[in-house]
């Protein structure tokens, strides 16, 4: 039978003017016209969008004036509610013209039985009862907002940049491939190491701490990933750059926090995010070296990609990332792709490392696999070159 | 001259709209209606059918912007709006019911063409809703066995659109020079 002569009649819910015209054309040309779309009263069968806040209490009041009318749902989801048919978006023809099908011959057999009445306890509430289904429950916390060094978007270093505010290390030429091997350092020398395990402890302890040294002190939230710190990126840059092993270790501890002290009424734009926090301290500290823990013939791999828009981008990161993220790599080997300054592959692999990211690639068959030295370039490079260049400008 | 487009892409509500504004040479004509329903409750107008804006580059050329509608109803249109496309920007909203089911029905749909080119997933409203972090997004990506980037990002700073589009063009050629 030809279903364009004799359309099922749908009314549309939850979906507003365009889109409604939308499913108007969709249901006449890619399904043939089996459905037309008219006013609710006269409709045989209703049609709802399922993810619209506020749907389910839409649902379940025509349920009530409509008890024995099919149901149509598109939802993103696997719909599991009796007397409704789920179409799962994106909406497929072929599916919508099942579903349709299906609603048709309910709709027969329900026209053979009389209505029930509005009391009828068969009928079931068919959704949630939530004003709200689509919005999960969170509090607007005006504070996060105001933390406005933690939401602080990237600064993103190019080489010109670099020395005058990462630094470097006197009497050592990093970029030397002959003084590789002195151009490493240990963390553990350094404040990054005493953050890095103040943080540790936090996290574990699931504590607020606070780590203590002859310098400001540094507060640790860790439930909500943040540390709080009275001091500016000037002095935090001066610190972290010092070797500190020999001179503050014994004075430096890290203690809990009373539950007084932490409640203390806090500055909001002094607020850092720990991970943010510690990228930057272990950046100051490498100085365009390498962690001691790397095998520098060994490959690295990147676990996945930094959250780059809230942290310090040291030039060349963006890149090193997409390559490595393709699989593990040497970080001379690296350089040589890119065709950068070494320097520039082991500040990055230093902050990757601090937060946990990177790591030594053990497998065997990582250190057999031959390591090209040469990318294959995409088709439209140069397009995509000066589109970089535009972003960059 | 060759038409070069990158493809917004995201549920109602995550910017993509702002998104474009922020990276946009000129004002983008939007197409915004009065919204409806789930879009009611997130902002007063939606997009119905899609945003457009440019970049203008040196010699001319021009790198169009296109976001599809929010409402993610048809994926027909879509098919049409990627022909083309160099890549996707994924804008996830983090105050969404669950911003996972989301981000796996866009990686879903453009799955041939995020084959072909590639993907960098921008997550909004973190300063209002915290979680999922973007550490639990990567763990849901990883569960998918994809490595992809995904940033926290305000889609009103130019800054953090512009490193998701540059993070974008990397995955395309990590051989592009600064």
């Amino acid at each position: 039978m030809d279903k364009s002569k004799n359309p099922l009649k749908v009314a549309l819910h939850g979906m507003e003017e365009r889109t409604s015209k939308t499913m108007v054309m969709y249901l006449q040309g890619p399904c043939r016209g089996a459905a037309v779309v008219v006013n609710d009263s006269d409709a045989d069968v209703d049609v709802f969008d399922a993810d619209v806040a506020g749907i389910g209490k839409l649902m379940d009041e025509h349920r009530a004036r409509k008890p024995r009318r099919p149901i149509i749902a598109l939802s993103l989801r696997d719909g599991t509610l009796d007397h409704v048919f789920y179409v799962k978006k994106p909406v497929k023809t072929d599916d919508m013209l099942a579903t349709l099908d299906k609603a048709s011959a309910l709709l027969k057999k329900n026209q053979s039985v009389s209505a029930p009445t509005a009391k009828d306890s068969s009928v079931q509430p068919i959704v949630e009862k939530s004003e709200n289904a689509n919005l999960k429950s969170f509090v607007l916390d005006n504070d996060e907002r105001k933390k406005t060094a933690k939401h602080q978007a990237a600064m993103q270093l190019n080489e010109k940049g670099f020395n005058a505010f990462i630094g470097n290390v006197a009497g050592i030429d990093v970029n030397d491939p002959k003084q590789f091997a002195a151009a490493r350092y240990n963390p553990k020398d350094y404040f990054q190491g005493h953050v890095e395990s103040a943080f540790k402890i936090s996290r574990e302890q699931g504590e607020i701490m606070q780590l203590n040294s002859s310098w400001s002190p540094v507060i640790i939230f860790p439930h909500n990933n943040e540390i709080w710190l009275d001091a500016d990126d000037k002095q935090l840059r001066a610190f972290s750059g010092l070797v500190i092993a020999n001179t503050l270790d014994g004075k430096i501890s890290t203690t809990p926090l009373t539950f007084e002290s932490s409640s203390l009424s806090r500055s909001l734009d002094k607020f850092h995010s720990m991970d943010a926090f510690l990228w930057k301290v272990a950046c100051w500290a490498s100085k365009g070296r390498y962690p001691i823990s790397i095998d520098l013939s060994q490959p690295v791999y990147l676990k996945n990609w930094p959250n780059f828009t809230r942290l310090l981008i040291t030039p060349h990161a963006l890149r090193i990332s997409a390559l490595l993220i393709r699989g593990p790599r040497t970080l001379a080997n690296v350089a040589e792709v890119l065709n950068i300054k070494p320097q520039y592959v082991f500040v990055f692999i230093s902050a990757a490392y601090a937060l946990g990211l990177t790591g030594q690639a053990r497998r065997e068959s990582d250190a057999l696999l031959v390591q090209s030295t040469e990318i294959k370039a995409n088709k439209n490079k140069g397009f995509l070159s000066r589109i970089m260049s535009k972003l960059r400008s | 001259m060759s038409q070069y487009k990158i493809i917004f892409t995201g549920p109602v509500g995550a910017g993509k709209t702002t998104a474009i504004h922020s990276i946009s040479d000129l004002p983008p004509i939007k197409t915004d209606a009065a919204a409806s329903d789930m879009a009611k409750s997130k902002k007063s107008a939606t997009t119905v059918a899609m945003d457009y804006g440019v970049m203008n580059l040196p010699g001319g050329e021009k790198l169009h912007l296109y976001g599809t509608p929010g409402q993610e109803r048809f994926d027909f249109m879509w098919d049409i709006l990627v022909t083309g496309g160099i890549g996707l920007v994924l804008l996830l909203d983090n105050t969404r019911a669950d911003p996972f089911v989301d981000m796996k029905f866009f990686l879903d749909a453009f799955n041939k063409f995020i084959g072909d080119t590639a993907v960098a997933i921008g997550v909004t409203q973190m300063d209002v809703s915290a979680k999922p972090t973007i550490d639990d997004y990567q763990v849901q990506l990883s569960g998918m066995g994809l490595k992809l980037p995904v940033f926290a990002v305000d889609a009103r700073v130019r800054n953090d659109i512009s490193i998701l589009i540059q993070s974008l063009l990397y995955s395309l050629d990590p051989g592009l020079e600064e």
